[in-house]
Protein backbone atom coordinates (compact mmCIF):
# COMPACT_ATOMS: atom_id res chain seq x y z
CA UNK A 1 0.00 0.00 0.00
CA UNK A 2 1.64 3.20 -0.84
CA UNK A 3 0.45 5.34 2.35
CA UNK A 4 -0.01 8.70 0.61
CA UNK A 5 -1.77 7.74 -2.63
CA UNK A 6 -3.91 5.40 -0.26
CA UNK A 7 -4.71 6.40 2.68
CA UNK A 8 -3.72 9.70 3.70
CA UNK A 9 -6.41 12.30 2.46
CA UNK A 10 -9.23 9.37 2.16
CA UNK A 11 -12.46 9.46 3.23
CA UNK A 12 -12.77 7.42 6.44
CA UNK A 13 -15.90 5.24 7.32
CA UNK A 14 -17.07 3.64 10.78
CA UNK A 15 -18.38 0.39 10.80
CA UNK A 16 -22.02 1.51 10.39
CA UNK A 17 -21.43 3.51 6.87
CA UNK A 18 -21.33 6.70 8.74
CA UNK A 19 -18.58 9.35 7.39
CA UNK A 20 -16.12 9.79 10.01
CA UNK A 21 -14.05 12.56 8.04
CA UNK A 22 -10.80 11.78 6.18
CA UNK A 23 -7.51 11.02 6.98
CA UNK A 24 -5.68 13.93 8.15
CA UNK A 25 -2.63 12.39 9.30
CA UNK A 26 -1.01 8.89 9.59
CA UNK A 27 1.05 8.15 12.78
CA UNK A 28 3.91 6.01 12.51
CA UNK A 29 6.59 4.79 15.12
CA UNK A 30 10.16 5.04 13.60
CA UNK A 31 11.91 1.91 15.09
CA UNK A 32 16.07 1.68 15.19
CA UNK A 33 16.76 -1.70 13.57
CA UNK A 34 13.47 -2.42 11.75
CA UNK A 35 11.53 -0.16 9.17
CA UNK A 36 8.92 2.71 10.53
CA UNK A 37 5.92 0.98 11.19
CA UNK A 38 2.10 2.77 10.79
CA UNK A 39 0.36 3.19 14.11
CA UNK A 40 -2.70 4.76 13.53
CA UNK A 41 -4.35 6.89 11.86
CA UNK A 42 -5.54 10.56 12.77
CA UNK A 43 -8.77 12.63 12.00
CA UNK A 44 -9.29 15.85 12.85
CA UNK A 45 -8.81 19.93 11.52
CA UNK A 46 -5.92 20.21 14.02
CA UNK A 47 -3.45 17.40 12.32
CA UNK A 48 -4.64 19.21 9.01
CA UNK A 49 -3.53 22.28 10.14
CA UNK A 50 0.18 21.37 11.27
CA UNK A 51 0.65 20.10 7.87
CA UNK A 52 0.20 23.25 6.75
CA UNK A 53 2.40 24.66 9.32
CA UNK A 54 2.76 24.40 13.31
CA UNK A 55 1.26 27.60 13.85
CA UNK A 56 -2.13 26.84 11.89
CA UNK A 57 -2.50 23.29 13.55
CA UNK A 58 -2.29 25.25 16.96
CA UNK A 59 -4.70 27.81 15.79
CA UNK A 60 -7.06 25.18 14.89
CA UNK A 61 -6.36 23.53 18.29
CA UNK A 62 -6.49 26.67 20.18
CA UNK A 63 -10.31 27.56 18.75
CA UNK A 64 -11.51 24.02 19.43
CA UNK A 65 -10.65 24.27 23.17
CA UNK A 66 -12.14 27.66 23.57
CA UNK A 67 -15.78 25.77 21.78
CA UNK A 68 -15.35 23.03 23.70
CA UNK A 69 -14.72 20.14 21.38
CA UNK A 70 -11.19 19.67 22.09
CA UNK A 71 -11.71 16.42 24.32
CA UNK A 72 -10.91 13.70 22.22
CA UNK A 73 -9.59 15.09 19.24
CA UNK A 74 -7.74 14.54 17.48
CA UNK A 75 -8.85 10.91 16.79
CA UNK A 76 -6.82 8.24 16.49
CA UNK A 77 -7.88 5.07 15.63
CA UNK A 78 -5.29 1.98 15.53
CA UNK A 79 -4.46 0.62 12.33
CA UNK A 80 -5.24 -2.67 13.53
CA UNK A 81 -8.86 -1.11 13.50
CA UNK A 82 -8.69 -0.34 9.98
CA UNK A 83 -10.29 -3.08 8.11
CA UNK A 84 -10.63 -2.24 4.40
CA UNK A 85 -8.94 -0.23 2.08
CA UNK A 86 -11.01 0.51 -1.15
CA UNK A 87 -10.83 4.22 -2.03
CA UNK A 88 -12.47 4.60 1.43
CA UNK A 89 -10.83 3.43 4.56
CA UNK A 90 -13.23 1.51 6.49
CA UNK A 91 -13.02 0.82 10.41
CA UNK A 92 -14.15 -0.86 12.83
CA UNK A 93 -14.80 1.70 15.06
CA UNK A 94 -18.25 3.23 15.96
CA UNK A 95 -18.08 7.05 15.15
CA UNK A 96 -20.40 7.86 18.25
CA UNK A 97 -17.81 6.32 20.70
CA UNK A 98 -15.39 8.62 19.01
CA UNK A 99 -14.88 12.83 19.61
CA UNK A 100 -15.54 12.68 15.74
CA UNK A 101 -19.03 13.67 15.37
CA UNK A 102 -18.28 16.19 18.63
CA UNK A 103 -18.50 19.38 16.08
CA UNK A 104 -21.30 17.89 14.00
CA UNK A 105 -23.31 17.69 17.45
CA UNK A 106 -22.16 21.00 18.62
CA UNK A 107 -23.98 22.58 15.20
CA UNK A 108 -26.88 20.62 15.11
CA UNK A 109 -27.54 21.96 18.65
CA UNK A 110 -27.72 25.40 17.15
CA UNK A 111 -29.03 24.09 13.50
CA UNK A 112 -32.31 22.28 15.51
CA UNK A 113 -33.58 25.74 16.69
CA UNK A 114 -34.33 26.93 13.31
CA UNK A 115 -37.60 26.58 11.51
CA UNK A 116 -37.79 23.16 9.10
CA UNK A 117 -34.29 21.80 10.31
CA UNK B 1 -39.50 8.06 -20.49
CA UNK B 2 -38.87 9.88 -17.45
CA UNK B 3 -35.13 10.10 -18.39
CA UNK B 4 -36.20 12.50 -21.51
CA UNK B 5 -38.30 14.16 -18.98
CA UNK B 6 -35.93 14.42 -17.16
CA UNK B 7 -33.44 15.52 -19.87
CA UNK B 8 -34.99 18.41 -21.02
CA UNK B 9 -35.91 19.80 -17.79
CA UNK B 10 -32.26 19.71 -17.06
CA UNK B 11 -31.56 21.58 -20.59
CA UNK B 12 -34.10 23.89 -19.67
CA UNK B 13 -33.03 24.49 -16.06
CA UNK B 14 -29.31 24.78 -17.35
CA UNK B 15 -30.51 27.38 -19.79
CA UNK B 16 -32.20 29.72 -16.76
CA UNK B 17 -29.13 29.22 -14.72
CA UNK B 18 -26.54 30.63 -16.74
CA UNK B 19 -27.36 34.03 -16.67
CA UNK B 20 -26.59 35.91 -13.89
CA UNK B 21 -25.16 39.17 -12.77
CA UNK B 22 -21.61 38.42 -14.22
CA UNK B 23 -22.37 37.49 -17.38
CA UNK B 24 -25.68 40.04 -18.03
CA UNK B 25 -22.76 42.75 -16.72
CA UNK B 26 -19.58 41.85 -18.89
CA UNK B 27 -21.95 41.43 -22.29
CA UNK B 28 -23.64 44.82 -21.89
CA UNK B 29 -20.24 46.07 -21.62
CA UNK B 30 -18.90 44.61 -24.44
CA UNK B 31 -21.80 44.95 -27.06
CA UNK B 32 -22.29 48.60 -25.73
CA UNK B 33 -18.25 49.08 -26.75
CA UNK B 34 -17.44 46.98 -29.27
CA UNK B 35 -20.70 46.34 -30.63
CA UNK B 36 -20.90 42.56 -31.87
CA UNK B 37 -17.05 42.23 -32.32
CA UNK B 38 -16.53 39.88 -28.89
CA UNK B 39 -19.79 37.40 -29.48
CA UNK B 40 -17.05 34.91 -30.60
CA UNK B 41 -15.80 35.14 -26.66
CA UNK B 42 -18.83 34.28 -25.32
CA UNK B 43 -19.28 31.32 -27.53
CA UNK B 44 -15.70 30.38 -26.70
CA UNK B 45 -16.55 30.47 -23.08
CA UNK B 46 -20.03 28.66 -23.65
CA UNK B 47 -18.01 26.07 -24.97
CA UNK B 48 -15.40 25.63 -22.55
CA UNK B 49 -18.13 25.63 -19.97
CA UNK B 50 -19.89 23.07 -21.56
CA UNK B 51 -17.01 21.16 -21.67
CA UNK B 52 -15.85 21.31 -18.09
CA UNK B 53 -19.49 20.56 -16.76
CA UNK B 54 -19.44 17.83 -19.04
CA UNK B 55 -16.29 15.98 -17.30
CA UNK B 56 -17.58 17.21 -13.53
CA UNK B 57 -20.41 15.20 -14.72
CA UNK B 58 -18.65 12.48 -15.89
CA UNK B 59 -16.30 12.10 -12.61
CA UNK B 60 -19.39 12.45 -10.35
CA UNK B 61 -21.66 9.46 -12.63
CA UNK B 62 -18.83 7.46 -12.62
CA UNK B 63 -16.72 7.82 -9.03
CA UNK B 64 -19.90 8.88 -7.17
CA UNK B 65 -17.24 11.68 -6.27
CA UNK B 66 -17.44 15.53 -6.57
CA UNK B 67 -14.56 17.92 -7.59
CA UNK B 68 -13.89 18.58 -4.26
CA UNK B 69 -13.80 15.40 -3.42
CA UNK B 70 -11.90 13.77 -5.71
CA UNK B 71 -9.46 16.82 -5.70
CA UNK B 72 -8.42 15.90 -2.11
CA UNK B 73 -7.91 12.50 -2.68
CA UNK B 74 -6.03 12.54 -6.23
CA UNK B 75 -3.85 15.42 -5.01
CA UNK B 76 -3.97 15.64 -1.13
CA UNK B 77 -4.53 18.83 1.30
CA UNK B 78 -1.60 20.51 0.65
CA UNK B 79 -2.74 21.21 -3.30
CA UNK B 80 -6.39 21.53 -2.28
CA UNK B 81 -5.94 24.26 0.41
CA UNK B 82 -5.15 27.30 -2.40
CA UNK B 83 -7.68 26.43 -4.66
CA UNK B 84 -10.50 25.68 -2.15
CA UNK B 85 -9.33 28.99 0.28
CA UNK B 86 -9.70 30.76 -3.35
CA UNK B 87 -12.93 29.85 -4.32
CA UNK B 88 -14.43 30.34 -0.90
CA UNK B 89 -13.14 33.60 -1.24
CA UNK B 90 -14.29 33.85 -4.60
CA UNK B 91 -17.74 32.53 -3.64
CA UNK B 92 -18.24 35.14 -1.22
CA UNK B 93 -17.53 38.23 -3.62
CA UNK B 94 -19.53 36.57 -6.28
CA UNK B 95 -22.64 35.89 -3.78
CA UNK B 96 -22.09 39.56 -2.70
CA UNK B 97 -22.23 40.50 -6.70
CA UNK B 98 -25.45 38.41 -7.09
CA UNK B 99 -27.21 39.50 -4.03
CA UNK B 100 -26.09 43.37 -4.88
CA UNK B 101 -27.66 42.28 -8.56
CA UNK B 102 -31.59 41.33 -6.68
CA UNK B 103 -30.97 44.61 -4.91
CA UNK B 104 -30.80 46.60 -7.87
CA UNK B 105 -33.47 44.51 -9.72
CA UNK B 106 -35.56 45.27 -6.72
CA UNK B 107 -34.62 48.91 -7.02
CA UNK B 108 -35.60 49.17 -10.55
CA UNK B 109 -38.93 48.00 -9.61
CA UNK B 110 -39.99 50.05 -6.98
CA UNK B 111 -37.32 53.09 -6.89
CA UNK B 112 -36.35 52.28 -2.99
CA UNK B 113 -32.29 52.28 -2.96
CA UNK B 114 -30.96 48.95 -3.54
CA UNK B 115 -28.88 49.05 -0.51
CA UNK B 116 -32.52 48.27 1.48
CA UNK B 117 -33.22 45.26 -0.05
CA UNK B 118 -29.92 43.45 0.37
CA UNK B 119 -30.95 41.63 3.35
CA UNK B 120 -34.40 40.87 2.12
CA UNK B 121 -32.68 39.53 -0.64
CA UNK B 122 -30.28 37.30 1.33
CA UNK B 123 -33.28 36.11 3.62
CA UNK B 124 -35.05 34.90 0.59
CA UNK B 125 -32.28 33.35 -0.56
CA UNK B 126 -31.43 31.45 2.38
CA UNK B 127 -35.22 30.36 2.72
CA UNK B 128 -35.35 28.75 -0.65
CA UNK B 129 -31.72 26.65 0.19
CA UNK B 130 -33.14 25.80 3.77
CA UNK B 131 -36.83 24.65 2.44
CA UNK B 132 -36.24 23.32 -0.76
CA UNK B 133 -34.96 20.30 -2.14
CA UNK B 134 -32.55 19.85 -4.70
CA UNK B 135 -34.92 19.46 -7.32
CA UNK B 136 -36.82 22.18 -6.13
CA UNK B 137 -34.23 24.74 -6.39
CA UNK B 138 -32.66 23.52 -9.31
CA UNK B 139 -35.73 23.42 -11.55
CA UNK B 140 -37.52 26.22 -9.50
CA UNK B 141 -34.92 28.23 -10.16
CA UNK B 142 -34.24 27.52 -13.43
CA UNK B 143 -37.61 27.37 -14.85
CA UNK B 144 -38.12 30.81 -13.10
CA UNK B 145 -34.48 31.76 -14.62
CA UNK B 146 -36.16 31.54 -18.19
CA UNK B 147 -37.53 34.62 -18.05
CA UNK B 148 -33.75 35.57 -19.15
CA UNK B 149 -34.85 34.09 -22.67
CA UNK B 150 -36.23 37.89 -23.27
CA UNK B 151 -32.46 39.01 -23.87
CA UNK B 152 -33.06 36.29 -27.11
CA UNK B 153 -36.20 37.75 -27.72
CA UNK B 154 -35.06 41.65 -27.38
CA UNK B 155 -32.49 40.88 -29.59
CA UNK B 156 -34.81 38.84 -32.29
CA UNK B 157 -37.17 42.30 -32.42
CA UNK B 158 -34.17 44.54 -32.92
CA UNK B 159 -33.62 42.82 -35.98
CA UNK B 160 -29.84 42.18 -35.73
CA UNK B 161 -28.08 41.39 -39.34
CA UNK B 162 -27.31 38.17 -39.32
CA UNK B 163 -24.04 38.61 -41.68
CA UNK B 164 -22.92 41.31 -38.60
CA UNK B 165 -23.75 38.51 -35.88
CA UNK B 166 -21.45 36.24 -38.09
CA UNK B 167 -18.42 38.13 -38.81
CA UNK B 168 -18.88 38.81 -34.64
CA UNK B 169 -18.43 35.12 -34.00
CA UNK B 170 -14.73 35.49 -35.77
CA UNK B 171 -11.95 36.78 -33.24
CA UNK B 172 -10.97 40.10 -34.51
CA UNK B 173 -8.93 42.79 -33.57
CA UNK B 174 -10.34 45.66 -32.57
CA UNK B 175 -9.45 49.67 -34.03
CA UNK B 176 -10.15 51.06 -31.05
CA UNK B 177 -9.19 50.27 -27.07
CA UNK B 178 -7.12 46.89 -27.50
CA UNK B 179 -6.64 47.15 -24.03
CA UNK B 180 -10.08 47.41 -23.07
CA UNK B 181 -11.47 44.70 -25.27
CA UNK B 182 -8.76 42.22 -24.12
CA UNK B 183 -10.18 42.54 -20.54
CA UNK B 184 -13.58 42.48 -21.29
CA UNK B 185 -12.47 39.35 -23.33
CA UNK B 186 -11.09 38.32 -20.40
CA UNK B 187 -13.78 38.81 -18.12
CA UNK B 188 -16.49 37.08 -19.90
CA UNK B 189 -14.32 33.66 -19.83
CA UNK B 190 -14.84 34.80 -15.85
CA UNK B 191 -18.23 35.44 -15.97
CA UNK B 192 -19.02 31.87 -18.12
CA UNK B 193 -16.47 29.56 -17.04
CA UNK B 194 -17.42 30.14 -13.26
CA UNK B 195 -15.68 27.75 -11.13
CA UNK B 196 -18.64 27.27 -8.62
CA UNK B 197 -20.88 25.89 -11.77
CA UNK B 198 -18.66 22.52 -11.69
CA UNK B 199 -18.84 21.36 -8.12
CA UNK B 200 -22.39 22.19 -7.91
CA UNK B 201 -23.36 20.22 -11.16
CA UNK B 202 -21.31 17.50 -10.09
CA UNK B 203 -23.15 17.63 -6.80
CA UNK B 204 -26.38 17.88 -8.29
CA UNK B 205 -25.41 14.45 -10.38
CA UNK B 206 -24.25 12.71 -6.86
CA UNK B 207 -27.43 14.07 -5.48
CA UNK B 208 -29.79 12.60 -8.13
CA UNK B 209 -27.98 9.36 -7.94
CA UNK B 210 -26.68 9.92 -11.69
CA UNK B 211 -24.50 6.25 -12.32
CA UNK B 212 -22.33 5.37 -15.97
CA UNK B 213 -25.92 5.03 -17.48
CA UNK B 214 -26.50 8.38 -17.41
CA UNK B 215 -23.43 9.43 -19.08
CA UNK B 216 -25.92 10.39 -22.07
CA UNK B 217 -28.22 12.63 -20.08
CA UNK B 218 -24.77 14.51 -18.91
CA UNK B 219 -23.48 14.94 -22.39
CA UNK B 220 -26.78 16.43 -23.64
CA UNK B 221 -27.32 18.54 -20.68
CA UNK B 222 -23.94 19.95 -20.50
CA UNK B 223 -23.71 20.87 -23.68
CA UNK B 224 -27.12 21.66 -24.67
CA UNK B 225 -28.20 23.24 -21.80
CA UNK B 226 -24.87 25.17 -21.69
CA UNK B 227 -24.89 25.91 -25.42
CA UNK B 228 -28.48 27.77 -24.80
CA UNK B 229 -27.33 29.64 -21.65
CA UNK B 230 -24.44 30.99 -24.32
CA UNK B 231 -26.91 32.00 -26.76
CA UNK B 232 -28.91 33.73 -23.93
CA UNK B 233 -25.33 35.81 -23.23
CA UNK B 234 -24.71 36.63 -26.66
CA UNK B 235 -28.42 38.04 -26.39
CA UNK B 236 -27.41 40.30 -23.69
CA UNK B 237 -24.67 41.49 -26.19
CA UNK B 238 -26.74 41.74 -29.04
CA UNK B 239 -29.22 43.76 -27.60
CA UNK B 240 -26.70 46.02 -25.82
CA UNK B 241 -24.85 46.49 -29.19
CA UNK B 242 -28.56 47.44 -31.00
CA UNK B 243 -29.71 49.30 -28.44
CA UNK B 244 -26.19 51.48 -26.13
CA UNK B 245 -24.12 51.70 -28.75
CA UNK B 246 -25.49 53.49 -31.55
CA UNK B 247 -26.33 56.19 -28.37
CA UNK B 248 -22.69 55.57 -27.37
CA UNK B 249 -23.91 54.78 -23.63
CA UNK B 250 -21.39 53.12 -21.90
CA UNK B 251 -22.72 50.42 -19.14
CA UNK B 252 -21.27 52.20 -16.01
CA UNK B 253 -23.92 50.81 -13.88
CA UNK B 254 -26.91 48.06 -13.87
CA UNK B 255 -29.52 51.20 -14.79
CA UNK B 256 -28.03 51.78 -18.03
CA UNK B 257 -27.68 48.72 -18.55
CA UNK B 258 -31.53 48.30 -17.91
CA UNK B 259 -32.15 50.86 -20.80
CA UNK B 260 -31.17 48.31 -23.15
CA UNK B 261 -34.76 46.71 -23.19
CA UNK B 262 -36.93 49.87 -23.52
CA UNK B 263 -36.52 50.09 -27.67
CA UNK B 264 -37.69 46.57 -27.83
CA UNK B 265 -40.11 46.57 -25.09
CA UNK B 266 -41.38 49.84 -25.42
CA UNK B 267 -42.29 50.92 -21.36
CA UNK B 268 -42.08 47.50 -20.28
CA UNK B 269 -38.70 47.13 -20.69
CA UNK B 270 -37.36 48.11 -17.31
CA UNK B 271 -39.59 45.55 -15.56
CA UNK B 272 -38.36 42.95 -18.11
CA UNK B 273 -34.79 43.38 -17.55
CA UNK B 274 -35.59 43.88 -13.56
CA UNK B 275 -37.37 40.79 -13.17
CA UNK B 276 -34.63 38.95 -15.82
CA UNK B 277 -31.64 40.49 -13.53
CA UNK B 278 -33.31 39.76 -10.29
CA UNK B 279 -34.27 35.81 -11.11
CA UNK B 280 -30.84 35.20 -12.38
CA UNK B 281 -29.26 36.64 -9.64
CA UNK B 282 -31.24 34.95 -6.94
CA UNK B 283 -30.62 31.60 -8.80
CA UNK B 284 -26.94 32.04 -8.92
CA UNK B 285 -26.81 33.45 -5.41
CA UNK B 286 -28.70 30.44 -3.64
CA UNK B 287 -26.11 27.84 -5.95
CA UNK B 288 -23.44 29.71 -4.87
CA UNK B 289 -24.44 29.63 -1.47
CA UNK B 290 -25.15 25.98 -2.16
CA UNK B 291 -21.38 25.12 -3.44
CA UNK B 292 -19.80 26.85 -0.63
CA UNK B 293 -21.31 24.44 1.76
CA UNK B 294 -20.53 21.58 -0.91
CA UNK B 295 -17.09 22.78 -1.30
CA UNK B 296 -15.76 22.72 2.56
CA UNK B 297 -18.26 19.36 3.20
CA UNK B 298 -17.04 17.48 0.67
CA UNK B 299 -13.20 18.79 1.19
CA UNK B 300 -13.51 17.42 4.90
CA UNK B 301 -16.62 14.58 4.02
CA UNK B 302 -18.55 16.02 6.31
CA UNK B 303 -22.45 14.36 5.53
CA UNK B 304 -23.93 16.85 2.97
CA UNK B 305 -26.73 17.18 0.77
CA UNK B 306 -29.89 18.98 0.49
CA UNK B 307 -31.62 16.31 -0.08
CA UNK B 308 -31.27 15.11 3.72
CA UNK B 309 -32.39 17.07 6.87
CA UNK B 310 -30.95 20.10 7.60
CA UNK B 311 -30.29 18.70 11.29
CA UNK B 312 -28.66 15.70 9.84
CA UNK B 313 -26.11 18.17 7.74
CA UNK B 314 -25.39 20.68 10.12
CA UNK B 315 -22.07 21.26 9.27
CA UNK B 316 -22.83 21.75 5.56
CA UNK B 317 -26.18 23.51 6.43
CA UNK B 318 -24.34 26.04 8.57
CA UNK B 319 -21.28 26.33 6.16
CA UNK B 320 -23.95 27.19 3.31
CA UNK B 321 -25.92 30.00 6.03
CA UNK B 322 -22.36 31.25 7.32
CA UNK B 323 -21.18 32.39 3.26
CA UNK B 324 -24.58 33.51 2.36
CA UNK B 325 -24.43 36.21 5.09
CA UNK B 326 -21.04 36.68 4.74
CA UNK B 327 -21.63 37.68 1.06
CA UNK B 328 -24.30 39.79 2.18
CA UNK B 329 -22.21 41.40 4.65
CA UNK B 330 -20.19 42.33 1.78
CA UNK B 331 -22.95 43.53 -0.40
CA UNK B 332 -24.79 45.78 2.82
CA UNK B 333 -21.13 47.45 3.30
CA UNK B 334 -22.19 49.63 0.20
CA UNK B 335 -19.63 48.64 -2.29
CA UNK B 336 -20.91 49.33 -5.66
CA UNK B 337 -22.20 45.53 -6.84
CA UNK B 338 -20.59 46.16 -10.96
CA UNK B 339 -17.13 46.97 -9.36
CA UNK B 340 -17.81 43.34 -6.56
CA UNK B 341 -18.75 41.64 -9.75
CA UNK B 342 -15.79 42.52 -11.74
CA UNK B 343 -13.35 42.37 -8.93
CA UNK B 344 -14.71 38.43 -8.72
CA UNK B 345 -14.75 38.17 -12.12
CA UNK B 346 -11.19 38.87 -12.35
CA UNK B 347 -10.17 36.55 -8.99
CA UNK B 348 -11.85 33.94 -11.04
CA UNK B 349 -10.28 33.71 -14.00
CA UNK B 350 -7.16 33.92 -11.42
CA UNK B 351 -7.90 31.04 -9.89
CA UNK B 352 -8.93 29.66 -12.95
CA UNK B 353 -5.59 27.32 -13.38
CA UNK B 354 -5.73 25.70 -10.25
CA UNK B 355 -9.14 25.13 -11.29
CA UNK B 356 -8.46 23.18 -14.34
CA UNK B 357 -5.73 22.03 -13.96
CA UNK B 358 -6.82 18.93 -11.75
CA UNK B 359 -9.23 18.22 -14.56
CA UNK B 360 -6.24 16.98 -16.98
CA UNK B 361 -5.28 14.85 -14.17
CA UNK B 362 -8.69 13.54 -13.14
CA UNK B 363 -10.40 12.93 -16.62
CA UNK B 364 -7.34 10.30 -17.15
CA UNK B 365 -7.14 8.62 -14.03
CA UNK B 366 -8.73 5.50 -14.13
CA UNK B 367 -9.54 5.23 -10.23
CA UNK B 368 -12.46 8.04 -10.89
CA UNK B 369 -13.73 7.78 -14.24
CA UNK B 370 -12.74 3.78 -15.14
CA UNK B 371 -12.47 3.46 -19.27
CA UNK B 372 -14.43 6.69 -19.95
CA UNK B 373 -11.37 8.41 -19.53
CA UNK B 374 -10.63 12.09 -22.21
CA UNK B 375 -9.63 10.95 -25.62
CA UNK B 376 -7.26 13.13 -27.28
CA UNK B 377 -9.22 15.88 -28.52
CA UNK B 378 -9.89 16.68 -24.86
CA UNK B 379 -6.95 16.41 -23.07
CA UNK B 380 -5.53 19.26 -25.83
CA UNK B 381 -8.40 21.52 -25.22
CA UNK B 382 -7.89 21.07 -21.35
CA UNK B 383 -4.19 21.58 -21.85
CA UNK B 384 -4.81 24.89 -23.87
CA UNK B 385 -7.13 25.81 -21.25
CA UNK B 386 -4.87 25.51 -18.29
CA UNK B 387 -2.49 27.01 -20.62
CA UNK B 388 -4.58 30.11 -21.39
CA UNK B 389 -5.77 29.91 -17.72
CA UNK B 390 -2.31 31.27 -16.47
CA UNK B 391 -1.81 33.18 -18.98
CA UNK B 392 -4.74 35.28 -18.06
CA UNK B 393 -4.26 34.59 -14.60
CA UNK B 394 -1.21 36.67 -15.22
CA UNK B 395 -2.22 39.33 -17.09
CA UNK B 396 -5.81 39.80 -15.49
CA UNK B 397 -3.99 42.53 -12.83
CA UNK B 398 -2.62 44.77 -14.92
CA UNK B 399 -5.80 44.08 -17.36
CA UNK B 400 -8.01 45.03 -14.36
CA UNK B 401 -5.81 48.31 -13.61
CA UNK B 402 -5.04 49.53 -17.32
CA UNK B 403 -8.65 48.24 -18.62
CA UNK B 404 -11.06 48.02 -15.74
CA UNK B 405 -11.59 52.08 -15.32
Amino acid sequence: MDLVRDLLDQPVVDRDGCAMGRVDGILLEVREDAPPRVVSIAIGPAVLGERLHRTVGRWIRGIEVACGVAEGRPVEIAITAVTVVNGKVHVDVAAGDTAAPAVEQRVRGWVRRLPGA
Amino acid sequence: MKKIGNLVLGVVTSIGGFVEVGSISTAAQAGSEFGFALLWAVGAAGIMLAMLVEMSGRIASISRQTIAGAVRERFGFHFQAVPLSAELLTDVLLLAAEIGGVGIALRLLTGIGFQWWIVPAAAIAWLILWFGNFTAIEDGVGLLGLVTLSFVVAAWRLHADPAALGRGLIPSVPSHDGVRFAFLAVSILGATVSPYLLNFYASGAVEEDWSAQDLWINRTTAFAGMGFGAIVSMGVLVTAALTLAPRQIRVDSYEQAALMFVPAFGRWGITLFALALGVGCLGAAVEIALNAGYLVAQAFNWTWGVEKKRADTARFSAACTGVLILGAAVAVAGFDPLRITLVSLAMTVMIMPLVVLPFLVLMNDKRFVKEHTSGAIGNVVLAVLVLLGALFAVVVVPLEVFGGG
